[in-house]
């Protein structure tokens, strides 16, 4: 893995630079606080906006801490994977299309190392994110709703982060794969869509498939038990290692355009 | 001659089209050669096989003094025709970063970094984020990235294509003092270039070399008589002109009509100018101008290139 750690540094400073360090967080802390947030003041919502009839009683059960967690993570599954994919759609195509990549392809690295050290960004940046808005929508949650179980709560968790990191994985294979950015982000996210909503048809034959997690993570926070979940983690770890290979490949068989 | 770098045969080939179609060449250690040729010749297509970005679809690339298959990167140093760095790193930055890449450790990358920036004429500008260099600027630190690991071979397409005179004149002048202390391969298309800093050439075409030697030999080589008439345009010596052109004979080589005039190549200078004196004034051709002498390096050029 030759260049591994200078590249890795590259991309350090790269999602610096582009202020992504700061704002995919703030985003996952924005999605984090609102869903406790705006629970709590529903009521005040509804009868703030007026157009009730007199004397309408307004009674609506504050939901369980858990659900509230469960509600977003469940943001972070669309809009988080959204911003992810947006964030790494273009990480190799990019640096084909120009021409920044040939200038790194021709010293003497490996093609593995320079994959590697786009995963690796995207992981760090997945992972911090989803520990800080996390870890705000938890806050705002027990200080207005009410006690989490914090065993379920991180497994619910820790469920979305695979699944943010296989759609991130996805969206830099298909950026390695091919030339257009926005079919690679289309590409990862069209896939995990269709594959969360097949196993929500079918869900004891695709019991196994990624598009579980959601569920699964779901089931965890209401429900304190969501079945077997090793299957689901396998395929899903092989899934994401299977996409970082083929973008090694990609990237040895076509360095520059 | 020790040759560094071994090319044999070096085909590949894009869909059914054979962009480089058997290219052999040897570059000696020490010399700078160019490969010389119109656009679309196969210059770029076997620079970017030496500098490993492309697969040779058949032949093989070998470095003198290292095994069959190991790395030649570390020994290559190579610069794109318009190289693209990241805009938001410095040119320092850019600097280590490919020093790092070629295994520098951190304070050598700075080292070296400081010191081929300062060679390049960028000390000024290290710091300043290299999107906002200029095309000559960014050529310089091409270079100079190619140069941070203090390659055997330099390999560059191009370089001074893209520039305006002022950039141009920058990098041919850092080339000639590259070329005293490495071997050198550049493409061209324009010949000066390749006359200014060469020891030797290889003109391309269609995915071919068709002329290949050092630039002295290549001058003994393809020399021959030639004589060069210009003449005025009114219809008699356009006519003449016409009917001259691809008419050999006599101590007529051949003759290549141009844009105003026509020229000859011939085997005896002074019979073909007595010929051809006489054939003019016969035939009342309006010359302005006659010139006899030797096919240059551009000659030889013009004619491997056209057909």
């Amino acid at each position: 893995m030759r260049g591994l750690a200078a590249m890795l540094g590259k991309e350090w400073l790269e999602l610096a630079r582009s202020w992504k360090w700061l704002w995919v967080p703030l985003v996952f802390i924005l999605l984090g606080i609102m869903q406790p947030v705006s629970y709590y003041f529903l009521p005040q919502l509804l009868d703030a906006a007026g157009n009730l009839p007199e004397g309408a009683v307004i009674s609506i059960p504050l939901p369980s801490g858990g659900e509230i967690l469960a509600g977003t993570l469940e943001q972070y599954g669309i809009f988080g994977a959204l911003i992810i994919a947006l964030s790494f759609m273009g990480a190799v195509s990019q640096e084909r299309n120009t021409g920044t990549g040939a200038l790194i392809l021709v010293k003497p690295v490996s093609p593995a190392a320079f994959v590697l050290s786009k995963w690796l960004a995207m992981a760090a940046l997945v992972a911090a994110s989803l520990a800080a808005g996390y870890a705000a929508s938890w806050y705002y949650t027990v200080v207005l709703i009410g006690p989490v179980a914090v065993g379920n709560a991180m497994a619910g968790a820790a469920l979305y982060a695979l699944w943010l990191l296989v759609v991130g994985s996805s969206a830099l294979m298909f950026s390695a794969l091919w030339k257009s950015p926005a079919a690679a982000a289309f590409s990862a996210l069209g896939t995990f869509a269709a594959l969360a909503l097949l196993t929500s048809l079918f869900p004891r034959q695709l019991a196994w498939s990624p598009g579980r997690l959601p569920a699964a993570s779901r089931e965890l926070l209401l429900e304190g038990a969501a079945g077997s979940l090793w299957p689901t983690v396998a395929v899903t770890a092989l899934c994401v290692i299977g996409s970082v290979l083929i973008a090694v490949r990609a990237v040895r068989a076509h360095p520059a355009d | 001659m020790k040759p560094l770098l071994t090319a044999e045969k070096l085909v590949k080939s894009f869909g059914g089209v054979r962009a480089v179609d058997g290219i052999s060449f040897a570059i000696g250690e020490g010399r700078c050669a160019a490969l010389l040729g119109p656009n679309g010749a196969g210059k770029t297509t076997t620079i970017r096989m030496l500098a490993g970005l492309l697969r040779p679809t058949e032949g093989r690339i070998a470095f003198t003094g290292l095994p069959e298959r190991s790395d030649i990167r570390a020994h290559i140093g190579y610069l794109p025709q318009s190289p693209s760095f990241y805009g938001w790193m410095s040119g320092r930055e850019y600097m280590m970063y490919a020093g790092r890449l070629c295994g520098l450790r951190a304070a050598d990358a700075k080292r070296t970094a400081d010191e081929l920036l300062a060679r390049v004429g960028l000390a000024g500008a290290g710091r300043r984020r290299i999107a906002t260099y200029s095309g000559g600027m960014k050529q310089r630190l091409g270079l100079a990235q190619a140069l941070v690991h203090r390659p055997k071979l330099l390999v560059l397409d191009e370089p001074v294509s893209a520039l305006d005179p002022v950039g141009r004149r920058e990098v041919l002048e850092l080339l000639k003092e590259l070329k005293r202390e490495t071997t050198i391969l550049f493409s061209t298309h324009v010949l000066p270039d390749a006359e200014e800093l060469c020891d030797d050439i290889m003109i391309v075409r269609d995915g071919r070399i068709v002329v290949q030697g050092s630039l002295p030999d290549i001058r003994e080589r393809y020399r021959e008589p030639v004589i060069t008439v210009r003449t005025e345009r009114d219809e008699a010596s356009l006519e003449w002109v016409k009917r001259r052109a691809g008419k050999a004979g006599g101590p007529v080589v051949s003759a290549l009509p141009f844009e105003d005039g026509i020229r000859f190549a011939v085997s005896d200078l002074d019979a073909a100018r007595r010929l051809l004196l006489r054939e003019m004034a016969d035939e009342g051709v309006k010359v302005a101008r006659i010139e006899a002498g030797y096919s240059t390096l551009e000659d030889v050029f013009m004619k491997a290139v056209s057909t």
